[in-house]
């Protein structure tokens, strides 16, 4: 399946959702007056609805702000044609700059908060905002409202429904193409990357902060592209037609239809925005329809309409992946000669490292060294500072002296997500793979291309299948292979079980070629027999790439097996250093660590 | 001047009462329960029209009003908690936020249904004249407000302080799984919360009923004040949620007598924002002495 894709054909499913627009136009271009009135307004709420998707599905912040955002598209373009007379397409420019700089202001100080805090945040911007074109009447006529003039589009001036609809849904269908190809490509892989797992994202070189800003302003951007086709279709432009509830049932839109594909967003705008319409004789109830139909979603079918479809269509497509099956195909493990007499160059060196928490001193004056290409265990009792030391390592706490540097470069001083550009990748405790993904996808964020406007050229790179995707897919493809997941490609990472996951981990880890991996407990909660494929996995990939090892775990048979040499953590100061036979063995060690029961 | 001065700043007190009374109500679900019910708004707003009936429609005394509404409400919450929310356990914050958002919506919209009018009008508890202070009119119902909701207040942080009910809440709060193991049932101590906050939710609407008249509006302008009023005093402080109410009120009611009333909109905005940037913790927030 994966493979057939790799010829580096364009993405044409992408063109699918603008395809649906442009047919629902060319549909009512045969119907009357007021149907072409109901399908253009509807292709405009597709469009809000995509925009929300980004937003609310893919990034998971709630936005209360729709409205304000919309009414910001429509005063602009509207605004600049009655007093700059700018032509209309011109002032659709101005418009999607407008929605992008409120965007970014909402994301100033939105991106810091979650839940509540954020859906608060947006609120105050919705409110002040249209508190705002309600005072300045000099400019926005007030609450009484502005009179739209009519678009005029090369001398021909846009009047009729019909050419309102012809308007309407090919500038939608453009825009929606546009929201599709992020979506689709590494931009909408990565934002889901970073709602699901906000460190590992991190770690692989995607900003949290820089990557919600960017759903903000795309989906601003958007909306306010909606407003200002809206605001000519409505004639007069006033305040109070893009209130809070406005937002509100715009929130509703991605929640219905399904918050996890475009197709989502297209069927819970348009479908929402045509069923008052058709529910007219009934039009008193519909708010209340809505907010019934809306909490009857999020309890009984989390994931809206899309999620439901694909879930009752994929039983009878896709089998679920059974994992065992290639686990067991493993190829076993290379033999490997240590050659613990000759000292490499250090690539990493801890020195002296020191971390208090209050009275607590965790890391007292820690040093270690892993070689080039080594692979170096760090053992000891609960408490004694490992975990502190290993977050020290890897960016995630700060450290209070001491020094950390690798093959020259101090670490110290620089963000989790700048140390995958040295060539630092890292594994986690509790496994953060991004669930919601397929296995491919995790494995290429691992690549570390990741700052957002590359991620944006990637998408557009995606959809012509471009020479960049196809590398990302290859190495992608080769990284699963060595760790023994190749026939999972299309899986969702989140279906593995917890030994594959750990192996995708893994997998994510080395696709950017690294010179060190950090591995926090790899073993834990993995069952037996899958430990000692992990180790004969971790052992392989650092004979044949060549990739140094750090290793933070509890599991001493594992860590005596796989390293070549060991550091005993106690009471935050290292204890032991040595081969992993004479560590095991010294009386301290035994003491510290094993206490009565000697096992190993 | 002066008295002028008085006036306004009782009259903020008056609101910052209303406004404490709100943030408590939130303060309390979400310190047990860990999710902000923006729901809170519309309840206090069922309380208003409550009174409504009970004063106006039914011709019954206002004690009446005083002593059936907030348990009525309490039990509304309580069972929306056991119906809806009890579901929603397992899921993310996220989820939570969005389901109490439209649950708002709903109650709100299904009152408006009910009752299509503008605006219901509520009559003043007393009809005595109003007292003069040092120049300053002092009504006997803006006395009552204040008292009445600030005695309330207090009487509900200390229910969360000292009484058992409130200890379990703070145990929930705290650790989950500890407060489990110590023999609290979660569906009890939620399913309470959730109570309470309706208790508080219907006190607020009593309150408020005969100052500002009930409408679908007021559901809206409740839950962004409480809101707002909760973060100034810091969201886990319900000695915070009463401070920061009144610091809003009379906030507000100053910029509206010497701004314009754009100014008193957004002073409130302005203040959360500012909060919001700077310390989120919030003004008052709990001592954290006990960690370690």
């Amino acid at each position: 399946m994966s493979e057939r894709r790799l010829g580096g054909r364009p993405d044409l499913t992408a063109l699918g959702p603008a395809l649906l627009v442009l047919v629902c136009t060319a549909v009512g271009l045969g119907l009357d007056s007021y149907p072409q009135y109901v399908i253009a307004v509807a292709t405009i709420s597709m469009v809000v609805g995509i925009a929300l998707v980004v937003l609310v599905g893919l990034a998971r912040c709630i936005t209360l702000a729709s409205g304000s955002i919309m009414a910001i598209g429509g005063y602009a373009s509207t605004l600049a044609v009655a007093n700059l007379h700018l032509p209309y397409l011109v002032t659709l420019v101005l418009a999607i700059l407008a929605g992008g700089v409120a965007g970014w202001i909402i994301a100033f100080p939105g991106t810091r908060f979650r839940g509540h805090n954020l859906a608060m945040v947006t609120l105050v911007f919705q409110s002040v905002a249209i508190i705002l074109i309600r005072e300045a009447t000099w400019l926005t006529g007030g609450a009484e409202g502005i009179h739209v003039p009519p678009p005029e589009i090369f001398g021909l001036v846009i009047a009729s429904d019909r050419a309102f609809l012809i308007l309407i849904g090919t500038a939608s269908a453009v825009m929606t193409l546009a929201v599709t190809i992020l979506v689709r490509g590494p931009f909408g892989k990565n934002l889901q990357a970073v709602a699901g797992n906000e460190i590992a994202a991190e770690a692989f070189g995607a900003s949290v902060r820089g990557y919600l800003t960017a759903a903000f302003v795309v989906s601003s951007v958007a909306i306010a592209f909606a407003g200002a086709l809206l605001a000519p279709r409505v004639r007069i432009l006033d305040p109070d037609s893009f209130g809070v509830l406005d937002s509100v049932f715009m929130l509703a839109y991605p929640i219905i239809g399904g918050m996890h594909s475009v197709w989502g967003g297209l069927l819970g705008g348009g479908g929402l925005r045509v069923l008052p319409e058709l529910l007219r004789p009934v039009a008193d109830y519909q708010e209340l329809f809505f907010a019934a139909l809306v909490i009857f979603v999020v309890m009984f079918f989390p994931g809206g309409l899309t999620e439901l479809i694909r879930r009752t269509t994929s039983t009878f497509k896709q089998h679920p992946t059974r994992v065992s099956a290639s686990s067991s195909a493993l190829p076993a493990c290379a033999a490997v000669s240590f050659e613990t007499g000759q000292r490499a160059d250090e690539l990493l060196v801890v020195k002296g490292v020191d971390k208090h928490f209050e009275a607590l001193h965790a890391v007292n004056a820690a040093s270690l060294s892993v070689p080039m290409g080594g692979i170096h265990g760090l053992i000891g009792p609960n408490g004694a500072g490992k975990t502190s030391l290993f977050n020290i390592i890897s960016g995630f706490l700060a450290a209070d002296g001491g020094r950390v540097a690798f093959a020259g470069t101090s670490l110290l001083e620089l963000r989790p997500r700048d140390r995958i550009g040295l060539g630092i990748t890292r594994t986690f405790q509790n496994v953060a793979i991004f669930g919601q993904l397929s296995c491919l996808d995790n494995v290429i964020i691992g690549l570390g291309r990741n700052p957002v406007i590359h991620a944006m050229a990637a998408s557009l790179d995606h959809f012509v299948g471009g020479a960049a995707t196809q590398d990302a897919k290859h190495r992608a493809l080769v990284a699963l292979e060595a760790v023994g997941l190749a026939d999972h490609g299309t899986s969702r990472a989140g279906s593995l079980s917890l030994g594959a996951q750990r192996r995708l981990e893994i997998a994510r880890a080395i696709v950017s070629q690294p010179r060190l991996i950090l591995l926090d407990e790899p073993v834990s909660g993995v069952a037996e027999s899958e430990t000692e494929e992990l180790r004969d996995l971790l052992i392989r990939i650092n004979a044949e790439r060549n990739i140094a090892l750090l290793v933070v775990e509890h599991n001493i048979p594992f860590v005596a097996k796989l390293c070549q040499s060991l550091s005993v953590m106690g009471a935050g100061r290292i204890v032991a250093q040595g081969s992993p036979a004479e560590v095991i063995s010294l009386p301290i060690v035994r003491q510290l660590y094993f206490g009565e029961q000697v096992t190993a | 001047m002066l008295s002028q001065l008085g006036f306004v700043v009782l009259a903020g007190i008056k609101f910052g009462a209303l406004y404490a009374l709100t943030a408590l109500g939130l303060v309390v679900v979400h310190k047990a329960t860990k999710t902000v019910n923006f729901a809170h708004g519309a309840f206090a707003m069922l309380g208003a029209f409550g009174s409504f009936l009970i004063v106006v429609n039914w011709g019954w005394p206002y004690w009446a009003a005083y002593l059936m509404i907030p348990i009525a409400i309490g039990v509304i919450a309580a069972t929306i908690e056991f119906l809806i929310l009890r579901r929603l356990r397992q899921a993310d914050m996220f989820t939570v936020v969005i389901a109490t958002v439209f649950l708002g919506i709903a109650l709100s919209e299904g009152f408006r249904l009910t009752y299509n009018t503008e605006l219901l009008a509520v009559p003043s508890l007393f009809a005595a004249p109003p007292f003069i202070v040092a120049g300053v009119v002092i009504t006997r119902d803006t006395m009552w407000v204040i008292v009445g909701a600030l005695l309330a207040a207090l009487a509900c942080i200390a229910v969360f302080r000292y009484g058992r009910i409130g200890r379990g809440m703070r145990a929930m709060a705290a650790n989950i799984r500890g407060a489990q193991l110590c023999g609290y049932s979660i569906d009890g101590v939620y399913m309470l919360a959730w109570f309470l906050g309706g208790v508080l939710a219907g006190l607020t609407g009593v309150f408020i009923a005969p100052v500002t008249g009930v409408s679908v509006d007021l559901s809206i302008a409740i839950i962004t004040a409480g809101f707002v009023a909760g973060v100034i005093g810091g969201f886990d402080s319900p000695r915070g949620a009463v401070l920061g109410g009144l610091l809003l009120g009379v906030a507000e009611s100053l910029s509206a007598a010497y701004g314009s009333s754009a100014m008193k909109n957004c002073i409130s905005f302005l203040l959360l924002f500012l909060v919001l940037m700077w310390r989120p913790q919030g003004l008052f927030p709990e001592r954290s002495g006990r960690s370690v």
